[in-house]
């Protein structure tokens, strides 16, 4: 059997848009393992035996292998050093690639540095560069924006599971009230207030059913992860550490329009998947994830998750693909506010991509970090108060997703 | 060794196409300059620097294998691929089958009929810079004949709010003469026979949400 992998810490910079005076990604890094060192001081720079590097699009940079640029900065030369690249789903793959490398018994200590620019360019180029990861001979021409390929996923989605537009409003102002509480949260540093599902209702159309609060941010912002094997783990953070005790990562179609009735899925998942309304992807990859874990009642079993929110749709969308909810009551599920704070089994207390926001090679990795932080007790440290903690938490989820759903990968980890 | 002369030629020892058909749209603002630092700002500290690259580049998409479904939609038709072997329709165009029990069989292509059917649909009220003038935009993916997936593409001819799931669609060109050979060459329409719903609370809600979009598009220049 392989052996077990774990997390002994990570930090990000803030999440932010526009200048803030420290944008340059090679400094960004730095400072995020320097934070890292504040709670475990003997991990050493010298125990690095392998770089993962996780970075979405050049076109926002505008450098090739920026990454070596980061390498050479951190003193690491002579380390082994590549990027992985799986559009939204960037950083889920970088820290799948991390843990496969300690599971196989060949690398020790991974480090993992994921980060997006994404205010290189004007808002406007910045949604085109992402939209070049649709299929620009038949998609990029007739939608051009990611939102509406969601949109329209989502509209039939409600439609079959009698979800309203209130009922996924209220995770678009949840995931924002949270990052009231986060320093590092784009929307704390930028917009800077609470809002209420009216507000969600009330603000602009972006694509049916889709507002703009509905939507996640453009952002800058680097992040550092730590990953390790267990004897690793045991010598730098004996009480902290974390262990991944499952991950999945699974494939969908990058057209949706695609995805109608993919031989063979129907059989396994039922009606509805892959078609255009279920992330078929973060079942499969959920199914990996939990039969590693031994999860047999998900709902019951994980404590909270930081998930996915591209858009609050497809966070309703991600809870029925984790299996948190059915057609038969996701709309209650929504409405009882199970995935808000006070609820039973809190989603995104870190903000999530609309709170904290989404520097596309940063974001998984920001989820993973936020869910470190609740199992290794770091919350009151690293938000403003206790309001966003997770009381006892023993089993996190962590969900990074990509194209319309087409690539994703989902983590359990749990307290040491 | 043999002696051998190898003369460099243009010409490539592989077949390949000869084009004689070109033709260009492009914008007269689009220059390849390369790549410059063509600015810079400094804050007023001193502390902080940001510095402006400019880069165009022009791109070759090369069709290749599928050029036969873009050909198509220059002379205003619809070409689909079919799998000789599970008998499978799509479009878009698959040149081979993805079925993993037909191994990847070389497909055959079949014209489809110029008729469609809403899967799903969304009204966009926000898009890229260079379709902002046409919002509210109701985008379809829709079912071209027997096609096994479904495409997207822009619905004509509709207020926003009376759009409908599985509604019958038609499929019209643009004028000859301004196709280019891209898919927005040509849009879905409601079928001839086709009549809007009674006024429903959604449509009532659609109308309170484009409203401002349409408002908003008049002010553009
Ligand atoms: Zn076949």
């Amino acid at each position: 059997m392989s052996r077990k992998v774990c997390i002994v810490g990570g930090a990000t910079t803030p999440f932010d848009y526009g200048p803030t005076g420290f944008e340059n990604i090679e400094g960004g890094a730095a400072d995020c393992i320097r934070e890292t060192r504040e709670e475990i001081p003997e991990f050493s720079m010298r125990d690095l035996d392998l770089m993962i590097y996780s970075h979405f699009s050049v076109h926002f940079g505008h450098q090739l292998c920026s990454e070596w640029i980061v390498h050479d900065h951190l003193g690491l030369v002579g380390v082994p050093h590549y990027r992985v690249e799986n559009g939204g789903n960037t950083g889920g793959s970088a820290l799948y690639a991390a843990a496969l490398a300690v599971m196989s018994g060949h690398h020790d200590v991974v480090g993992v540095v994921g980060w997006e620019t994404m205010d290189s360019v004007s808002q406007s180029q910045g949604s085109e560069f992402i939209a070049l990861a649709s299929d620009i001979r038949y998609e990029l021409l007739v939608g051009g924006i990611y939102p509406i390929y969601y949109a329209a996923m989502a509209n039939k989605w409600m439609k079959d599971n009698n979800v309203s537009e209130e009922d996924v409003a209220t995770i678009g102002a949840k995931n924002r009230n949270n990052a009231m509480d986060n320093p590092k949260a784009q929307w704390y540093r930028n917009e800077h207030k609470y809002i209420t599902t009216e507000d969600v209702m009330n603000s602009r159309l972006i694509s049916y059913p889709i507002k703009k609060y509905d939507c996640c941010l453009m952002s800058r912002g680097v992040a550092f992860t730590l990953v390790c094997s267990e004897e690793y783990a045991k010598k730098i953070n004996p009480d902290g550490y974390v262990t991944i005790d499952g991950m999945g990562l699974s494939s969908c179609t990058i057209r949706a329009g695609d995805r109608l009735n993919f031989p063979g899925w129907t059989e396994r998942y039922g009606k509805g998947y892959p078609e255009m309304t279920e992330f078929g992807a973060c079942r499969n990859a959920a199914d990996q994830a939990y039969k590693m874990a031994g999860i047999e009642n998900p709902r019951k079993e994980i404590d909270f998750g930081e998930i996915h929110d591209a858009f609050s749709t497809s966070e309703a969308q991600i809870y029925k693909a984790l299996y948190l909810a059915d057609e038969n009551n996701i709309a209650q599920f929504l409405r009882d506010e199970s995935t808000h704070m006070h609820g039973e089994i809190p989603m995104n207390p870190g903000g999530g991509l609309m709170g904290y926001g989404h520097p596309v090679g940063a974001t998984g990795l920001m989820s993973t970090i936020e869910c470190f932080y609740q199992l290794s007790d770091l919350i009151p440290k690293k938000h403003l108060s206790k309001k966003t903690e997770v009381p006892d938490a023993k089993c996190g989820i962590v969900n990074s997703h990509a194209g319309t759903g087409t690539s994703i990968s989902n983590f359990i980890l749990r307290r040491c | 060794m043999s002696g051998e002369t190898i003369t460099r030629k243009k010409k490539k020892f592989t077949e390949e196409p000869n084009f004689t058909e070109r033709k260009t749209y492009r914008p007269k603002d689009v220059k390849e300059t390369g790549l410059a630092f063509i600015g810079h700002e400094i804050s007023e500290d001193g502390k902080a620097m940001n510095q402006f690259l400019h880069y165009d580049q022009l791109y070759t998409i090369r069709h290749g294998q599928n050029s036969k479904f873009f050909i198509g939609l220059l002379d205003g038709k619809l070409w689909g691929t079919r799998c000789p072997k599970c008998g499978d329709t799509w479009v878009p165009v698959r040149t081979h089958c993805w079925n993993l029990d037909c191994n990847l069989e070389k497909t055959e292509w079949v014209e489809m009929p110029l008729t469609a059917k809403i899967h799903t649909w969304t009204i966009a009220g926000w898009s890229g810079r260079s379709s902002l003038k046409r919002l509210p935009i109701v985008l379809v993916y829709a079912v071209i004949g027997n096609s096994k997936v479904a495409i997207a593409n822009e619905l004509h001819g509709i207020d926003p709010w009376d759009v409908e799931f599985g509604m019958p669609l038609k499929i019209i060109f643009k004028p000859k003469e301004e196709r280019h050979g891209i898919v927005t060459d040509f849009h879905f329409e409601p079928t001839d026979d086709w009549e809007p719903t009674p006024i429903t609370e959604e449509k009532e809600r659609i109308k309170q949400l484009v409203e401002p979009v349409y408002q908003w598009v008049k002010t553009l220049k």
